[in-house]
């Protein structure tokens, strides 16, 4: 007899008594362009309805899949290959930067020539517990520069101080940054050989199981709407700068724009957002190696192109 | 024994049935992890639960202590009169509302990622209960004991030393209790925005997924709060122990 | 019909009310145009119904509130005044010794001085050994002794009291009315004494005013016409009865 998670049973249980009122899918930041696919996606149409939960700083989205408390969620590659290993039945669906754009940005002033001369002195915010924070420490050490946590998008203290240094998405912090006045160079972590997918829509295993019909729907929708957010992102742009005035309208677009090559990789766009079993096996290498997991997982497991 | 023995009942049949029950499978592991877990992370990670403990308390213990002599001063200021109270302690209120999340970027600005900006946000944290019960205490002088001290021409300085503030001590003592617990708090958020010491740990166990060392360290937050609560019943156990009825055997 | 014993005394303090007012925050006038002259050294007892102002009186007096028309005159102009509440108000920190030697403490008497002098008081009120307890730990009995020798550290010369044994059970305030009736005649200070109670002001008092319901008037101002020496025997005796009977006719007339 298999072992059930408890709280997975009880969910395939209601599940197979027919459509709940709502889909719960669970961001995990503010509505800002990396979501804009999910916002333009048409929902209805696809026979399902859809209810969006922007989140913020530390949304737990992986957990709340695995609660029951969002049917689906955004995650990235990385946290949710951690998941699976403690026994956190995710499944990734939909790749929306199939490169990924995090970056570490600082002071052109600074005349930095790679990611290493970033941590040889001043400040860096990052977020610690992140795998490749764990790999810029061992293959530079942190010894020269002050490490402190994250401001989470806000780039007052990098603007403040020309030797601060800060992690941020490669098309977003940047920008605000030029527009503030301030000539930045990126460093995307890329470069140093880690480059997990990012803002996943995941889901768990047992619905997967139980309702892959509806997987499958939302699937083919977020598609839909991803096209249709790549072909023109205004009328979306607009729905979300509602929902997250902290960044202006001009932002958006230009943000919008930006992102566009981490994204439409794919020659054939009928399989936008699917993902492949070799980068599952190459980041699972990477992070048994850090310790962040006990030993390898199977590739096959943490992904379902639809 | 026969004081701790009550307390620790309830803990030993939680913690079993906790245990039982992520064992079991009936709570997934990942959402709250097994006793036996959080034992093992407090272990394989002692010295830097240990370093980061002595950080917090550190900055905890310093916060109150400046929260209880500015909060017991700005007291002692607001009881002095009636004018200067109705002026000042709607400002004093500003302490209790404001959110700690939201000013704690502030923090940083002027105080820089380090210990001042922990030590500042439980400062900010703990201080109005001090400056509250020690109010209440001050203001509530038996009135003919102040009647008495003017009859025998005490000025207002003897009559704080001598009346006031030793009838207010029982009051100021429960004010200093609650803030003593507030402090660690305070620490603790300081720390997710500042860096270090047992809030980090959390913020950076939480990111990798390792619900068993977020809850090593919230135990060993909720040690040091339990640690400062006790320290606080020890000096009101001194203090009032010949004289007030709360300290009263029987 | 003067007591020849109080003429003697010069060491009291005379009083003289002259028309003396006193009006409350909301317009209540408590006291209206009172008239009061009290010899040096009298043991006065002030009976009245509540909220007659019999403690706004007391208060005026001991030059704690002052009077919105009207004066006080005092015969010498500047003595000790010393208080006893009816509650007895220790402060509940310190010993029996260091509550009774506070007003000498207040006023700076080194710490030898007043320990000692707080010591003879003690011993009059019968707590000599009860000096290093805590008021916690004391009946409430005791602890108006303590507050009567904490009155009397200083050697007032007027001592003022607010319904002081009220709360007390009989038999303890039988024997604190003979105790206190002792002191004054071993000291002859000016005493008044303000209560409810017409035995309590028949026994003690050589001279009783019976105050008004209202607007603090004095309905009966009369000399007590009992011996010098006042014990527990006097409490059976026929002339003690009488002099209660007059009292309680005033009381209840209005």
């Amino acid at each position: 007899m298999n072992r059930r998670v408890f709280l997975g049973a009880c969910g395939a249980l209601l599940a197979s008594c027919g459509k709940p009122a709502r889909i719960r899918l669970a961001l995990n930041w503010k509505p800002d362009p990396q979501f804009g696919g999910f916002y333009a996606a048409p929902y209805q149409k696809h026979g399902l309805d859809v209810d969006i939960l922007p989140g913020g700083a530390g949304t737990p989205t992986v957990q709340m899949i695995g609660a029951g408390s969002a049917e689906f969620g955004i995650v990235s590659a990385d946290e949710l290959v951690v998941a699976r290993s403690r026994g956190n039945d995710v499944v990734a669906l939909f790749a929306v930067f199939q490169n990924c754009p995090e970056g570490i940005m600082a002071h052109s002033s600074r005349h930095l020539a790679s990611i290493g001369d970033v941590l040889k002195e001043g400040t860096l915010a990052l977020q610690r517990g992140l795998p490749y924070a764990r790999i810029l420490e061992r293959k530079y050490g942190f010894d020269h520069v002050k490490v402190v946590p994250s401001p989470g998008g806000d780039i007052s203290a990098f603007l403040r101080d020309e030797k601060f240094a800060q992690q941020c998405f490669v098309m977003s912090e940047p920008l605000q940054a030029r527009h503030a006045g301030v000539d930045v160079k990126v460093f995307p972590v890329a470069d140093i050989g880690y480059n997990p997918y990012t803002t996943v829509l995941a889901t768990g295993g047992a619905q997967l199981k139980s309702d892959p019909d509806r997987v499958k729907a939302m699937v083919g929708a977020v598609r839909a709407g991803w096209r249709a957010y790549l072909n023109d992102p205004a009328p979306t742009n607009a729905k979300m700068h509602d929902l997250n005035p902290s960044m202006d309208a001009a932002t958006f677009a230009e943000v919008a724009e930006a992102q566009k090559p981490f994204i439409e990789t794919h020659q054939d766009t009928t399989s936008l957002g699917s993902t492949t079993a070799e980068r599952w096996t190459t980041l699972i290498g990477q992070l048994a190696e850090l310790g962040d997991i006990p030993q390898a997982i199977p590739a096959q497991d943490c992904f379902r192109n639809l | 024994m026969k004081r701790i023995f009550p307390p620790l009942i309830p803990f030993v049949v939680v913690t079993l049935a906790l245990e039982g029950m992520v064992r079991g499978g009936f709570v997934p592991s990942y959402l709250v992890p097994a006793p036996s877990a959080v034992l093992r992370a407090l272990i394989d990670s002692r010295d830097e639960l240990a370093s980061a403990m002595a950080k917090t308390s550190a900055a905890a213990l310093i916060g109150f202590g400046l929260s209880t002599l500015a909060g017991v001063a700005i007291a002692v200021l607001l009881s002095s009169s009636r004018a200067i109270q109705r002026s000042f302690y709607p400002y004093a209120v500003f302490f209790q509302t404001v959110p700690i999340i939201a000013i704690a970027p502030l923090l940083v600005i002027w105080f820089g990622y380090g210990m001042k900006t922990v030590i500042a946000s439980a400062f900010i944290v703990s201080i109005f209960p001090v400056i509250a019960n020690t109010l209440t205490g001050l203001l509530s002088t038996d009135p003919a004991l102040r009647d008495l001290f003017r009859l025998y021409g005490a000025s207002p300085g003897v009559t704080l030393v001598k009346l006031r503030f030793p009838a207010a001590l029982p009051q100021i003592l429960t004010g200093l209790r609650v803030a003593s617990g507030l402090a660690v708090i305070g620490a603790i958020v300081g720390e997710f925005i500042g860096g270090q010491g047992l809030g980090s740990v959390v913020d950076v166990a939480r990111t990798q997924q390792r619900v068993d060392k977020v809850f090593a360290a919230v135990l060993l937050a909720s040690v040091l709060g339990l640690a400062l609560f006790g320290l606080i019943n020890l000096v009101s156990a001194l203090t009032l122990r010949r004289w007030h009825a709360s300290e009263q055997p029987g | 019909m003067t007591n020849p014993k109080v003429a003697e005394t010069a060491r009291g303090v005379a009083l003289r009310l002259q028309r003396v007012r006193r009006v409350f925050e909301n317009n209540l006038v408590v006291i209206e145009g009172m008239d009061l002259d009290i010899d040096a050294g009298e043991f006065l007892a002030v009976l009245g119904p509540s909220g007659c102002g019999k403690s706004t009186l007391l208060r005026m007096i001991a030059r704690l509130s002052a009077p919105d028309g009207g004066r006080i005159v005092t015969e010498p102009k500047q003595f000790q005044t010393a208080f006893v509440f009816q509650d007895a108000h220790l402060l509940p920190w310190r010993t029996v010794l260091d509550n009774t030697a506070l007003p000498l403490e207040l006023k700076g008497t080194g710490r030898e001085a007043r320990h000692a002098t707080a010591r003879a008081v003690l011993a009059q009120v019968g707590l000599a050994e009860a000096e290093a307890r805590y008021p916690v730990q004391l009946s409430s009995g005791m602890r108006m002794r303590v507050s009567l020798a904490r009155a009397l550290v200083t050697e007032p010369r007027l001592l003022l009291m607010d319904e002081p044994f009220a709360a007390l059970d009989e038999i303890t305030r039988f024997n604190l009315e003979v105790q206190l009736r002792d002191l004054w005649q071993r000291r002859s200070m000016t005493v008044i004494f303000v209560t409810h109670s017409i035995s309590e002001a028949a026994f003690l008092a050589n001279r009783a005013v019976v105050m008004t319901r209202r607007k603090g008037g004095i309905k009966l101002d009369r000399r007590t016409d009992l011996p010098a020496e006042r014990t527990n025997d006097l409490r059976s005796d026929r002339r003690l009865g009488h002099e209660m009977k007059l009292l309680m006719d005033a009381m209840e007339e209005e």
